[in-house]
């Protein structure tokens, strides 16, 4: 039986760490198919994908999870809704999603380390954390057509001036639904279930066709 | 072979160093750049543009912009680049344009639908259609088509269309429809306060009337002052500009379609950008706005008067634009009739242009305002009291029949004079361009001294100028600003005060309220005075309609067409109310408005579209393994946006399988050896929290107090009406943590109902759901050697005693951490192995090297649907319909009647309804012929011999041939079911014949399920 069977929840590294295992992202398959048009200078839009990141869902109450969150990785939970925070580093984030939801976005491989910790730390409060990182991907999307290539996709008012760097919103992509973040002055990134990123991925080229989309690998 | 006839020398907004060369009809003509078709066809003298829809008149040109009823064309040089319903009025001109008259087959100047519209004109009363081609009933399709043919609505190209269109969502606080003098003006009024604007306008260029203009604005030409007022706009970053955009349609909550017509001025199909990438055609772009100012201008009224279709009768405002804007005059001699002041800008510019201005014909009696000074100064004709009742000539007008009116009388007054002329321009006053406020559902409202229709405005929306029936210049620049003013300041933003421009105060005569002219015979008998000329509706067709009792305008719109279709009555409503008013003696108001809907002009279907089509058209979900499936040759099945293997044919000797061959081996190797399919579609929802088991007790219909840590359980889910919804197998990871398994399809709306119940009735309960479908591939190992092969991957004890049927361990599979279930949609020894979705290829792959020697076998959904099927295991939405309680179904064994706090359902399974004993129960069939397999949706019978109507007591629900069994078999719904065992059934098909049907169990195969505990 499991080593947390004594404990009320399974805690469970679904990662492989062995080099003998291949890891294969949600692109995987769009990359060989659809291909990855190499950046130019002409690129308006670079796209990248920030493969195996982990991604952590966390429920519960902001004060408590703040609490926590600030003692293991130094980031508080961001503070209004539909914004994000970094910490130093940036690499990184959290995101409110919903009255008791945030997404945590942390470097490959630590998730599961971040999960006891947290889980320690939070004790018997009420919360819930569930690792999705096999379930989504990270992009990136770069340069200054950014915003209007997200005009031809999103419904969301995604101008520049009305969002900031470190807004973030769950909205509909053509007819799928992605999280929508802005990191850097040019700088967006997409958050994509990996059952959709294909759909989004081949959205994202045939959109950023005229503002000569770039695929960084 | 330049033969522009009526082009002027000099003058217009055209380059006449750019020639272009285009086709009409077959012909190739010549015009310039900066033309549209229309201006174009008119300088070189084409009268003749269409044929009338309903009585195949000759047409021409009426108007300059959107509203022209006549010059509806059929555009594009090739099959695939065919645009119908264009309006010559608004093509720009480019070399090599192609283009066909859209009325007329089989051709504009001689048709064969003439003789019926010249013969049987006065046998096509309205209604006519209707009442002619109403019998045989059965007919109408063949009548149809020829009419439809003969009348020509444009066609749709045959051929796909090579040419891609896209979306663009954008959001502002102010949005400005059209951009004349009042638009311009609201919004740099409202753009200087800093708010995001966008400024739409439907016109090659941007500046609407101002293009046109005599007018001077701070001692300059109207158009510089345009210039300058676009090149600080186009500067500014909160402002957008759009040209050539439409706006269509005015939706919820200032929601505004427009469409922007990208490439349709330089070619056929859209070229290449300089970058070398593809251009949309069109971009509909979908406007969400704070608030809209419309600034959509007035349209002229054309007078109703005999024969005011022949081509040569034009609008007056439209003969100003020609001249002014495109260099063209339409005629040599002008008869102008009036009831206005405005419209002698009209003859004034023909004059000017150097041709002859026979008379100006106005029905007021003492017209005094500057233009009618103006006019008596240059020596033209003022006919005064009188009007042209009736313009002679067959292919182009030859002569004006003018004569004094008595208005109020509606009767000529007195002698008839005929003018000869070839143009006969008319104004009726000006109506405010009030389609898009009427979008929104509010009812204009009458002016009685505009003599128009203004708009009524809902919250947010606002009309400046000629919108509103302020039609001075000088009033319409200072209303826009105004308007442009006040509503930044709504929205809180302030700027300085617009300067405007001084510009000239003209003084004009009142106007006199004119719509139909009389003519010496009553207007049954006269000769046709059309109201909409795209429709062909007439004066006497209005009357007559009032006559047979049509009081409402709405029932005189429908049973007459005016106002129909792609015109939307731009140019013949109001004309046509008010004859409607005069033959009901009623007033305007008192007759009312009909709405005007969307579209406002028509917009093109790959717009609409946009890139939701071919490949985009519907998101393809696909699983982690889906490049394997793709390589080894599955056929795929949609279930919901899922693409899921349906099943793997293989190639036998250069053969393909067929799907029956496919499936049949797909279900011999999971029965008698191992067969594995991609399960991670299904729905997986991770639960957490004290109460997470509380809750399954409340959600399922079954028991989960007593569920184990590392124990699986089948649940079964209602609705609060008691039928069945959703189920699938819920797993105790720890105490306070389950995974719950929803059916592929239901996943989402699953999740939304377990949320629903949280958050609105149980919201004490400490427990949370998240989807972990897409984190989780789910392989599922099946059939008497799967524990041979997993054994061989994996550090788990898969002792059968150790880890039994319905359990479920940790441990890796092929070095991948992995949670492992024993359950079984087959009924066979089953092991689904879950493992993160990013090393799902890995482990599928590691399988299929250990599997060779057990000849491991890929199956699809078929198989899969065939095997439950053998073990009566039910597919929520297949065998149930909304309409099937789980008693129905014959699983009161997952029904927890004695829980302590009530579930979903439960109350309703407790209603005389749902405790029939006749109800649509689940059983199997087995035909009486093992090689049918029955048809899926075949109703069934008892009494084969029945008289029709044969009383219906069920349907066959899922329906398979069997390997296992060899014979078809099936699920079905039976009236009784349960108590009918053994008894046959009947199921009549389509071609007469009668199948028979056992009612069995609908378990199959292994009734006492021991193949899945081995």
């Amino acid at each position: 039986m499991s080593n947390s069977a004594m404990s009320r929840v399974n805690l469970y590294d679904t990662r492989a760490d062995h080099a003998s295992v291949a890891a294969e992202t949600p692109l995987a398959y769009s990359l060989q198919r659809s291909g990855a048009p190499a950046p130019s200078a002409a690129s308006r839009v670079v796209l990248r994908e920030q493969a195996f990141l982990g991604h952590l869902i966390l429920r519960g109450g902001a004060i408590v999870l703040d609490e926590a969150l600030r003692e293991v990785l130094d980031i508080g939970l961001p503070g209004r809704p539909n914004t994000l925070s970094w910490d130093a580093s940036g690499e990184r984030s959290i995101q409110w999603l919903s009255p008791d939801e945030w997404l945590l976005i942390v470097p490959g491989g630590e998730a599961f380390a971040v999960e006891r910790q947290l889980r320690e730390r939070l004790g018997d409060a009420s919360f819930a954390i569930v690792d999705v990182s096999g379930g989504q991907t990270l992009l990136t999307l770069e340069g200054d057509a950014v915003p209007e290539l997200l005009m031809k996709s999103v419904v969301y008012d995604v101008d520049p001036s009305h969002f900031a760097v470190g807004k973030g919103v769950t909205t509909v992509f053509a007819k799928a639904t992605v999280i929508v973040r802005r990191s850097g002055e040019s700088r967006w990134e997409l958050v994509v279930r990996r059952s959709f990123a294909d759909y989004c991925y081949r959205w994202l080229l045939d959109a950023g066709e005229e503002y000569a989309i770039g695929v960084e690998r | 072979m330049n033969q522009q006839v009526q082009r002027l020398a000099q003058g217009g907004r055209i380059d006449r160093s750019r020639p272009l060369s285009f086709t009409f009809n077959g012909q190739t003509y010549q015009g310039y750049h900066g033309d549209t078709l229309a201006s174009a066809l008119i300088a070189n003298g084409v009268d003749i543009v269409n044929r009338s829809f309903k009585y195949s008149r000759p047409r021409g040109i009426v108007a300059a912009g959107a509203e022209e009823p006549n010059a509806v064309v059929q555009l594009g040089a090739s099959e695939a680049a065919q645009v119908p319903n264009v309006r010559a009025t608004q093509q720009a001109l480019y070399d090599g344009l192609v283009a066909r008259s859209t009325n007329g087959w089989p051709s504009v100047q001689k048709d064969l639908m003439g003789l019926v519209g010249k013969v049987g004109g006065h046998f096509m009363p309205p209604g006519f259609y209707y009442k002619t081609f109403m019998a045989p009933a059965s007919m109408w399709m063949t009548y149809e088509k020829y009419i439809r043919k003969s009348a020509g609505l444009g066609r749709s190209p045959a051929e796909a269309d090579p040419d891609i269109y896209d979306h663009f969502n954008r959001h502002c606080e102010v949005l400005v429809i059209g951009a004349g003098p009042a638009g311009l003006a609201a919004a740099l009024a409202a753009a200087r306060s800093g708010l995001r604007v966008i400024l739409a306008d439907e016109q090659e260029e941007m500046g609407g009337s101002l293009l046109d203009s005599h007018e001077i604005l701070d001692g300059q030409p109207a158009d510089q002052w345009v210039a300058g007022v676009l090149e600080e706009l186009g500067g500014m970053a909160n402002v957008t500009l759009l040209p050539r955009t439409t706006a269509n349609g005015y939706h919820d909550h200032h929601f505004v379609t427009l469409h922007e017509r990208r490439t349709e001025h330089l070619a056929d199909c859209a070229p290449a950008s300089a970058e070398g990438a593809r251009q949309s055609r069109a971009r509909l772009h979908r406007v969400r706005a704070g608030q809209v100012i419309l600034a959509t201008g007035a349209h002229e009224r054309p007078l109703v008067y005999a024969g005011n279709d022949v081509p040569g009768n034009l609008l007056a405002g439209a003969v100003s634009t020609y001249i002014r804007r495109y260099g063209v005059v339409p005629g040599k001699r002008l008869v102008l009739s009036t009831s206005n002041d405005h419209a002698y800008r009209a003859a004034l510019d023909w004059h000017a242009a150097g041709h002859e201005v026979v008379a100006i014909v106005d029905a007021r009696e003492a017209p005094d305002g500057n233009l009618v000074d103006a006019a008596r100064q240059r020596g033209i004709r003022v006919i005064t009291s009188s009007a042209v009742i009736e313009a002679k000539g067959a292919n182009r007008v030859s002569a004006a029949r003018v004569a004094k009116i008595d208005i109020d009388g509606f009767r000529v007054a007195g002698p008839v004079e005929t003018l000869a002329c070839d143009c006969v321009a008319s104004s009726g006053g000006y109506s405010p361009v009030i389609h898009l406020a009427s979008h929104t559902g509010a009812r204009p409202t009458w002016n009685d001294a505009l003599l128009g229709f203004v708009p009524t405005l809902v919250d947010g929306v606002h009309a400046a100028g000629g919108a509103q029936g302020i039609y001075s210049l000088g009033e319409v620049l200072a209303d826009g600003a105004a308007v442009g003013a006040r509503v930044a300041s709504v929205l809180g933003g302030s700027a300085e005060p617009l300067t405007l421009p001084a510009c000239e105060a003209i003084s004009e005569s009142p106007a006199c309220a004119l719509f139909q002219i009389p003519h010496e015979k009553p207007t049954l008998r006269a000769p046709k005075q059309f109201v909409d000329l795209q429709n062909d509706v007439t004066a006497a067709a209005i009357e007559l309609a009032t006559r047979e009792g049509f009081e409402s305008i709405e029932h005189v719109k429908r049973y007459t067409a005016m106002g129909f279709g792609t015109d939307q009555g731009k140019l013949g409503n109001i004309n046509g109310m008010a004859i409607a008013a005069r033959c009901l003696k009623r007033t305007i108001p008192e007759v009312g408005t009909t709405v005007f809907r969307p579209n406002y002009t028509p917009v093109t279907f790959g717009a609409i579209v946009g890139r939701h089509c071919g490949e985009l058209f519907d998101p393809e979900r696909y699983t982690a393994l889906h490049q394997w499936h793709v390589e080894n040759g599955a056929e795929f099945e949609d279930v919901g946006q899922w693409k899921r293997p349906w099943y793997y044919p293989r190639t036998l000797s250069g053969k393909p399988e067929s799907m029956h061959e496919a499936v049949a081996r797909e279900c011999r190797a999971v029965r008698e050896g191992v067969g594995i399919l991609d399960a991670s579609t299904l729905g997986k929802i991770d639960i957490q929290g004290p109460d997470a088991r509380e809750f399954l007790a409340r959600i399922y219909t079954n028991k989960w107090a007593k569920l184990a840590v590392g124990k699986c359980r089948y649940g079964l889910m209602c609705k609060d009406d008691g039928m069945v919804t959703d189920d699938g197998v819920t797993s105790c990871l720890a105490d306070n943590h389950f995974v719950m398994t929803t059916t592929t399809g239901g996943a989402a709306a699953i999740l939304e109902w377990l949320e629903l119940w949280h958050q609105t009735e149980w919201p004490e309960l400490d427990v949370t759901f998240t989807s972990v479908t897409d984190h989780w591939a789910t392989m599922t190992i099946t059939g008497p050697k799967s524990r041979q092969l997993l054994a061989e991957l994996t550090d788990i004890d898969l002792d059968r005693d150790s880890f039994k049927f319905m359990d479920w361990r940790e441990g890796t599979v092929a070095g991948v951490p992995a949670r492992v279930f024993r359950i079984s949609f087959t009924g066979e020894l089953t092991f689904e192995i879950n493992v993160q979705a990013h090393y799902a290829m890995h482990v599928w792959k590691a399988l299929f090297v250990h599997g060779e020697k057990y000849q491991l076998t890929p199956y699809g959904t078929e198989t899969m649907h065939v095997l439950r099927a053998e073990k009566g295991f039910i597919i929520v939405g297949q065998d149930t319909d909304g309409s099937v309680t789980p008693e129905d179904l014959g699983m009161q064994w997952c029904v927890g009647y004695d829980k302590p706090f009530s579930w979903i359902g439960k109350r309703a399974l407790t209603r005389s309804d749902t405790a029939r004993r006749d109800r649509k129960q689940l059983v199997g069939l087995k035909p009486k012929d093992p090689k049918v397999v029955l048809e899926e949706g075949a109703q069934i019978v008892f009494d084969p011999n029945h008289a029709i109507p044969m009383p219906m007591v069920g349907h066959v629900t899922s329906s398979y041939y069997s390997p296992t069994l060899e014979s078809g078999f099936a699920l079905a719904v039976v009236k009784g079911g349960h108590d009918r065992m053994g008894e046959s059934v009947y199921l009549p098909m389509v071609d007469g014949s009668v199948h028979e049907a056992e009612i069995t169990s609908p378990i199959f195969i292994d009734p006492k399920g021991e193949r899945q505990h081995v």
